[in-house]
């Protein structure tokens, strides 16, 4: 009996809390599916470079699982609450008909221990197939060809599931035989009817909390804006502060103030059942407010990372058009125990280690690199080509002295030949100005405008052009390029100047792939034979435009791997609650409901009525998280100085992430309230 | 004048075929415009299944029922809610006020419910609640006030929409005799003064004897009707009991 009663009550609760149990379910499920991946490509060919980075999501995603665990630890804890509140009355019975309380808590420990396993098995099962759909994705990421399908199971995944889920719903068991253990009879009894108080501010209040709710958004945005997103200045610190704090008093004084203005007009307060939407809207907020206040928070991280996650990928191959203009880049730089700082060939150095670069090379070119140095510790920097009042400009302080890269005039129109790219011409005291580093051109370009002159060994030098040009000087990953002096090549021979490093750019002959030069550079100079200091390569690294377009694919695959787990979990979570929030409501709105269609109201007046509950609740967090989210991807994307990134399509993306998953826990939501109204008015027949 | 309610051998069975339980059994009676009737009886007697039916919460079984002529019971469901808002009022024992809206907003409820215009609601809002001596309390809560002045919101926002028909359920049920007494006072003034017709259900002595007409019901079936006339109140309560004695008693006793 004792257990027929257990099976009843799961089966009762799995019916009236579908949304909790669908919600365990995907959360088990993403959970499996995301730590599942070191299965997924364990099985895949993936060279050096995709292992390396297949292990770099593994162990990034063992941390963000940890924390994940705690998101969904809290929500299980939270929804568990819910439930037990319904049930009250219930447990009250039981108490009543002589059940002691040791007995209720088995009951109520072999429910949940239940209801735990149900979920993690059917949720397991949803991830063990989910993740072979995962896989598939997963071996495009890594670029592995997928030539056969195997059927994948995750061991790690299977057990780390089982431990973390299972940490939860202990936790839960102790909850709840707490709460079982602390109730008195009279209190689960009237649990039912309870005299709810509604403190309504005075309107003076609630105007007052709500323009002091604005100026905290608007202080902190400006902040944000003005900081960025750098942690070491307090701004960005006191910024969230705000924000946070800003947000909950939004939510604490809105529904009054909205309240307050609806009824002023009162043609809209007494049309159809607006004042009771109004009034119900307004009687929850004031318990409800902090939650609805961490659901936006969370839907503003949700936004904002899948926005700005999913736009990063797409932005690094546009950027990478620009910054790889070579199919390959080597570069070496002088050390201090370089003897003779005179310049190298590289392409000499190669051909001296058995390397002959014209096999692979259709054109080359070798750029010497030099500083200035003006026999203090740091040598000239970017400073000196700027206007002395936009230091302040400047986008991280005191960048004006790093130091200023100088190359000559006939280097420079090698580089620009190589890419088929028109020479430049210097007067015989003229320079020209490189730059693709897009926060420094408008500095650069001010002063070039202004005919500002450079002036070294008591040469001085005027610009030729009065605009930067934007150019890097050998493959990289990000327009990096923060500034580089073209001079005319006798400026060179001044003293002072000093050798820094060389750069050889090359494109290949179109027989010749990336692989192959690669091939044989790692023949020649193996790690053995580099250990041995049997050779020495002349170059410190080398960049090729296949390599770094793998890498930052690899790169953004991972990030918007990490971001879809992270924000669809979170959106998971915040619908979830939002959603268990109304439902529970709906089962004291049964009343008023009922009330409401016994004072004649139709059918169609009342769902509206409902709906426009339900909405208001859904869509009040979802629009200041979205304004929230405005001005996150404004900072970020100027902060990642990305000239490609366009959000529109992320945010296109992920809007509709977000209308699917929110929407449907909106939709099935207000269908579950409007049953549950319907049923209670049925049973009272 | 023209009865406004007309009940014609009105049944309500309740069960299946293997135990049928008469809830109400073949009544039939005339309310006249105007009227203040009550309707007695001991628990199970049918007192709440007839006002369900006459509310249209519940469906008869057979027979009809005519408000204003027109047989509610072949009405459907659309109509139902709309017949409901447009023609009945109510009066319930538990108040049945919604918590999170003012005592103001409690009674122009019923109006938005009808489509008032927003000009119109507040001046009848204010005219139903001086009536029944509630106007101070109107921007209080339903937690803020007493039971009796609870009853009495819900009194206004039964009245308010002008209904045909008034109907109360047990109104002095949750109330101390001198709310009671007051609440009672105030129906009388409605019946009176607005000429609201008011059926009300009760079976304490002391509540009927404010109606000018009671029903008694036994097993579902009409036992005896008794008319107030020139009577007191007084008067008119020790009637009551004298048939709720009978009421009581064997059948043998009956006359």
């Amino acid at each position: 009996m004792f257990f027929k009663l257990v099976f009843k009550n799961v089966t009762k609760s799995m019916r009236d809390y579908t949304i909790y149990f669908l919600t365990l379910l995907f959360g088990v499920c993403l959970f499996y599916m995301f730590n599942s991946i070191d299965a997924q490509t364990s099985l895949l060919k993936l060279s050096e470079d995709r292992r390396d980075l297949s292990q770099t999501l593994i162990r990034t995603m063992d941390y963000i699982s940890v924390f994940i665990s705690v998101v969904l630890g809290f929500l299980v804890v939270y929804a568990n609450g819910f439930l037990m509140k319904r049930r009250k009355h219930e447990l009250g019975v039981y108490m009543v008909l002589g059940m002691p309380k040791s007995k209720i808590s088995i009951l109520i420990t072999l429910e949940t221990f239940l209801i735990g396993m149900v979920s993690l098995a059917a949720g397991l099962v949803l991830g063990v197939f989910a993740s072979q759909g995962m896989s598939v994705v997963t071996a495009r990421l890594f670029e592995a060809d997928m030539t056969s399908f195997r059927f994948i199971f995750s061991q790690s995944a299977f057990r780390k599931t089982l431990l973390y889920f299972g940490i939860i719903f202990l936790v839960v068991i102790l909850f709840n035989v707490l709460s079982v253990s602390r109730v008195k009879l009279i209190s689960l009894l009237n649990a039912g009817r309870k005299n709810q108080k509604f403190h309504i501010r005075r309107l003076w209040v609630s105007v007052l909390v709500f323009l002091l709710s604005v100026a905290c958004l608007a202080a902190a945005y400006r902040m944000v804006i003005k900081s960025g997103l750098s942690s070491s200045t307090p701004w960005f610190t006191a910024s969230i502060v705000l924000g946070c704090a800003g947000t909950l008093l939004f939510f604490l004084s809105l529904s009054g103030l909205l309240l307050r203005a609806v009824q002023s007009n009162r043609k809209l307060y007494f049309r159809n059942l607006n004042m009771f939407v109004l009034r119900q809207f307004h009687s929850k907020i004031n318990t409800t407010f902090v939650s609805v206040s961490v659901i936006c928070l969370m839907l503003f991280f949700t936004i904002s990372a899948l926005s700005v996650g999913i736009g990063v990928s797409g932005s690094l191959s546009a950027d990478l058009k620009e910054t790889t203009p070579f199919d390959a880049s080597l570069e070496y730089f002088y050390h201090a125990y370089d003897a003779d700082k005179q310049i190298r060939s590289l392409a000499q150095q190669l051909k001296n280690d058995g390397i002959d670069l014209d096999r692979y090379a259709e054109r080359c070119g070798q750029v010497t690199c030099y500083v200035l140095t003006n026999g203090k510790e740091n040598n000239i920097g970017i400073g000196s080509l700027m206007c002395k009042d936009d230091a302040g400009q400047l986008p991280e302080e005191q960048m004006d002295a790093m130091p200023l890269t100088v190359i000559s005039l006939s280097d420079c129109n090698r580089l620009l030949s190589l890419q088929g790219k028109p020479p430049v011409s210097l007067g015989k005291s003229q320079y020209a100005v490189f730059c693709n580093y897009q926060k420094l051109m408008p500095l650069y370009n001010r002063f070039l405008r202004r005919g500002g002159s450079f002036s070294y060994g008591g040469k001085t030098l005027v610009p030729a052009r009065d605009t930067i040009l934007e150019e890097a000087l050998l493959d990289m990953s990000t327009k990096s390029n923060s500034g580089t002096l073209i001079v005319p090549d006798s400026f060179l021979r001044l003293p002072g100047v000093e050798i820094e490093s060389e750069i050889l750019n090359i494109q290949y002959r179109q027989d010749v792939s990336d692989a192959e030069f690669l091939q044989v550079l790692d023949h020649v100079y193996t790690k053995e034979a580099r250990a041995r200091h049997a050779v020495s390569r002349p170059y410190d690294y080398y960049n090729t435009k296949v390599g770094l377009y793998r890498r930052a694919s690899g790169n953004a695959a991972i990030g918007s791997y990490l971001t879809l787990y992270v924000g669809l979990v979170f959106l998971i979570a915040a619908a979830a609650v939002l959603a268990l929030q109304q439902l529970s409501e709906a089962s004291d709105n049964t009343e008023r409901y009922g009330l409401l269609r016994r004072l004649g109201a139709e059918d169609t007046m009342v769902n509206h009525a409902l709906f426009l509950q339900i909405a208001l609740y859904f869509l009040l967090p979802l629009l200041l998280a979205v304004v929230h989210s405005a001005v996150g991807i404004h900072v970020a994307t100027s902060e990642l100085n990305l000239s490609g990134l366009d959000v529109r399509q992320s945010s296109f993306i992920t809007a509709i992430i977000i209308l699917v998953v929110y929407g449907a826990y909106f939709l099935a939501t207000y269908f579950g309230s409007k049953n549950m109204i319907r049923q209670k008015e049925i049973y009272r027949r | 004048m023209e009865p406004i309610l007309k009940v014609e051998h009105m049944e309500k069975y309740y069960g299946s075929r293997g135990s049928v339980t008469k809830a109400v059994d073949d009544i039939s009676f005339e309310v006249r415009a105007g009227e203040f009737v009550g309707i007695m009886g001991a628990s199970g007697s049918g007192k709440t299944t007839l006002l369900n039916c006459l509310s249209t919460i519940d469906a008869v079984t057979a027979g009809h029922i005519y408000l204003e002529e027109r047989d509610i019971t072949c009405l459907k469901s659309g109509q139902l809610s709309a017949f409901r808002r447009r023609k009945l009022g109510f009066i319930f024992q538990d108040f049945n006020l919604l918590d999170t809206l003012t005592a103001y907003e409690n009674i122009a409820l019923a109006l938005t419910i009808v489509r008032t215009p927003a000009s119109e609601i507040d001046v009848r809002v204010r005219q139903v609640a001086k009536e029944l001596e509630i106007g101070d309390i109107l921007e209080k809560y339903p937690y803020e006030i007493s039971g009796g002045q609870k009853q009495r919101v819900a009194c206004a926002r039964a009245i308010v929409t002008k209904p045909t028909l008034i109907l109360a359920d047990e109104p002095t049920g949750a109330l101390d005799s001198k709310s009671s007494r007051m609440l009672l006072e105030s129906l009388e003034t409605l019946n009176k003064n607005l000429l609201a017709t008011i059926l009300m259900v009760t079976h304490d002595a002391f509540t009927a004897s404010y109606c000018r007409r009671i029903l008694f019901l036994r097993d579902g079936k009409i036992f005896n009707e008794i008319v107030r006339g020139d009577n007191t109140r007084k008067q008119f309560f020790s009637r009551i009991i004298e048939v709720q004695t009978l009421l009581g008693g064997d059948n043998s006793n009956v006359l």
